[in-house]
């Protein structure tokens, strides 16, 4: 039998570091390297959410948080291309 | 002695304090780092953080209303974080025209050529729409939205014209109004649950797949210039 608790703590640790890289991690000067590490938290809350069997809720958080790094991504090179201090 | 409905599982009772311990924490951290940013953007991608907090604090309890509350909160992040990016853009706009009124502001010329821009879309659009229309609901329009974003986003032509951009709109007051008539139906008439069932989730999917076409023709009309 495997255990739940093993992919809930993976998922909380992940969920954790993420949050930590994104507030405070290497590089987060440039606004791109902060999306990228909230990809890191989003795949954790994505587990803890499939230790719960919340199905709907996890195919939903995928599919925003795609399209959330879209828009982000669009904001910045939008900005960037304009010369506005980002 | 804390009160626990009899119908929830027992892993998810232990898991729920590790669960909503990380929440807080999260919380707490991405708050601190707003309030310490100085930079708009920056705010604007932890606020995503935010959200990640506040649906591991929905989630913790573990009941199936709790999932159902996850969707909207999710969907109204996505709506947040859309219309903020696009009031800084414009911001912004505002700031550097004033300076110099001479400065352009549309965006840069970018050509790419990619094999699977010019040969797949047709194929994966088509299967994506197939599979969202067979899930219905917000998973399907999500899916079938993504089908729609991937076609409109490869074709190259510029401009749309303002008739397919209000027909989409169009489009999506109509899945509106499915949803609102199934509501109906099923307090009314309790007996055609099942029509009323698939109102709903047709008018959802209809809803979610023309807002996630909206975001493609929008991304298309800046990228995708020649």
């Amino acid at each position: 039998m495997f255990n739940v608790f093993i992919w809930l703590i993976a998922g909380i640790i992940l969920t954790i570091i993420g949050t930590l890289g994104t507030c405070w991690g290497p590089g987060v000067k440039d606004p791109v390297v902060r999306t990228l590490n909230t990809e890191v938290a989003s795949v954790g809350v994505s587990l803890i959410l499939l230790c719960y069997n919340h199905t709907l809720a996890l195919l939903t958080m995928i599919a925003t948080s795609v399209i959330c790094t879209l828009i982000l991504l669009r904001a910045i090179s939008r900005l960037e291309e304009m010369g506005a201090d980002v | 002695m804390p009160v626990v409905p009899p119908y929830v599982p027992f892993e998810y009772i232990n898991m729920y304090l590790p669960v909503i311990y990380t929440g807080l924490i999260i919380g707490f951290f991405s708050l601190m780092a707003i309030a310490m940013e100085k930079r708009d953007i920056h705010i604007l991608i932890l606020t995503d953080l935010v959200g990640f907090a506040m649906i591991l604090i929905v989630a913790s309890v573990g009941t199936d209303l709790a999932e159902s509350f996850i969707l909207p909160g999710l969907v109204v992040e996505l709506a947040e974080i859309l219309a903020i990016s696009e009031i800084l853009i414009s911001r912004e706009m505002r700031k550097i025209q004033s300076k110099d009124m001479n400065k352009s502001l549309s965006p840069m010329d970018m050509t790419y050529d990619m094999e699977i821009l010019t040969t797949a879309p047709n194929f994966i659009a088509l299967v994506l729409l197939a599979f969202g229309v067979f899930l219905t609901g917000f998973t399907g329009g999500a899916v079938a939205g993504g089908g729609i974003l991937l076609y409109i986003f490869s074709r190259k032509t510029r401009g749309l014209p303002v008739v397919e951009i209000e027909g989409i709109s169009g489009i999506s007051g109509l899945g509106w109004c499915m949803w609102i008539i199934g509501f109906c139906i099923f307090f009314l008439m309790p007996q055609y649950w099942l029509l009323s069932l698939f109102l709903a989730a047709g008018g959802l999917m209809l809803k979610v797949a023309t807002k996630m076409g909206i975001i493609g023709i929008l991304m298309r009309e800046e990228y995708g210039k020649k």
